[in-house]
């Protein structure tokens, strides 16, 4: 069978700007006076300790958290207002159903919200060719995340929020990761990952989150 | 259209992993089976307890699926990625409920017209409260999801359900089983308590989704 090709779209160029930022979660304050620009093709490593508020940032970059003070803008929107059309969000967990297959979830997510073209090129970029129809429950942890990554591109948003990405990931598993977040760089896209553990991800600017 | 795909989605995973309507008509039957028993065998007693028995048992039914239907997603991070998929929270909701109601909650009106007959009331009274009962589940259905969504993520979901959707279940019982006790006994009332069901079922199903996205972005946060 030809294998497809499948020539991705460019984003329209859309900054992060984060300003002066405090979260608070619960009470407690996480992140003080958080300061950072991203711009279109650029990836940023957010290093940092278990508890630090890695996951609480990218919450709130999701829009989902209202900073306590300072603001975080998308171009010149908020990150509440702009955040449900440009942003894609890989959580902890990876939004899978235990009885749907792979090919299903794109398919479904790609329809709901993305380019239902990219996804055969997609499950070939995450190597889930062999898997596209076992469902996500017989699927080994990297297996998911791999599934989960899949559905980042599919969805076709020029800002990736990735917590922990590569944690269950194998080392073919990591070179997927790392080659997916180059291509989506090369469209003009945004990568923002949280992690506790370096990532080799070339020419990522990597800052590191303290109390 | 894209609220479609959830609609759809929703109602293919309620027979991949729910058994789609099995399990509501299930607990539907068992119920109406196992009410004479507790309540008395005379013909009198269980025609006038029918209705009022159709109606409670059917709002179980539709109860027992609602702690997977936003519980799931919020643990395994979907809501999350319905929070960006651009569409309004209360556009998923509509099409979450109307997509896992359709599949499962189908076989109800039909089980409720055999409970009629067997519970004793004529086969007109026992068609009518069959519709009162079709017109009640899109009501039943949306305010259980209230309750679900507000419950989402909590542990002891079930009691929280049950807790929220009793009070908001109190006039769709009323309107439903008076609808069947008066054409039992051949009572006018029965098309104005028919009306009385339809109006608040409408009620409920259009007032709903906007609880139910407050319930979720809350969870959200």
């Amino acid at each position: 069978m030809k294998s497809q090709r499948m020539t991705w779209p460019a984003f329209d160029p859309i900054p992060l700007s984060v300003t002066d930022v405090t979260l608070e979660r619960g009470g407690f304050r996480l992140i003080s006076g958080l300061s950072l620009n991203v711009e279109p093709g650029e990836a940023l490593v957010l290093l940092g300790r278990n508890g630090v508020g890695k996951t609480t940032f990218l919450r709130a970059l999701s829009g989902v958290l209202r900073p306590a003070s300072g603001h975080i803008f998308y171009g010149d929107r908020t990150a509440i207002k702009a955040a449900p059309s440009v942003c894609a969000f890989l959580g902890h967990d990876n939004a899978l159903k235990p009885d749907e297959s792979p090919r299903q979830s794109l398919q479904f997510w790609s329809a709901l919200s993305g380019l239902e073209a990219a996804v055969p090129a997609a499950m070939e970029q995450m190597g889930l060719k062999a898997l596209a129809d076992r469902p996500a429950r017989r699927l080994s942890q990297g297996q998911k995340r791999r599934s989960a990554l899949a559905r980042m591109q599919v969805q076709n948003r020029p800002v990736w929020l990735l917590d922990e990405p590569a944690a269950p990931l194998d080392s073919d598993g990591r070179d997927r990761l790392s080659a997916a977040v180059t291509s989506h760089r090369n469209r003009g896209g945004l990568v923002i990952a949280a992690t506790h553990q370096a990532l080799d991800w070339p020419g990522a600017r990597v800052q590191e989150l303290t109390r | 259209m894209r609220a479609g795909a959830v609609f759809l989605r929703e109602a293919r995973l309620a027979f991949a992993g729910g058994g789609g309507p099995a399990a509501p008509a299930a607990f539907f039957i068992a119920s109406l089976t196992l009410a004479p028993l507790a309540i008395g065998q005379s013909p009198a007693t269980l025609q006038a307890a029918g209705p009022g028995v159709i109606c409670f048992a059917a709002l179980l039914a539709v109860l027992q699926g609602a702690e997977k239907l936003f519980g799931e997603d919020v643990a395994d991070g979907t809501l999350e990625a319905y929070g960006l998929s651009g569409l309004p929270m209360s556009v998923i909701a509509v099409a979450k409920v109307l997509g896992s109601a359709i599949a499962t909650l189908w076989p109800l009106p039909l089980v409720g017209l055999g409970g009629g007959i067997a519970f004793g009331l004529p086969v007109e009274a026992a068609g009518l409260l069959a519709l009162a009962l079709a017109a009640a589940i899109p009501g039943l259905a949306f305010l259980v999801a209230i309750a679900a969504a507000l419950s989402a993520g909590a542990r002891r979901g079930g009691l929280v359900i049950a807790l929220i959707a009793a009070p908001l279940a109190i006039p769709l019982m009323v309107f439903t089983a008076s609808a069947g006790r008066a054409a039992a006994i051949g009572d006018a009332a029965a098309g104005a308590n028919l009306l009385l069901t339809c109006a608040v079922s409408l009620f409920l199903t259009a007032l709903s989704p906007f609880a139910i996205s407050a319930a979720l972005k809350a969870r959200l946060e």
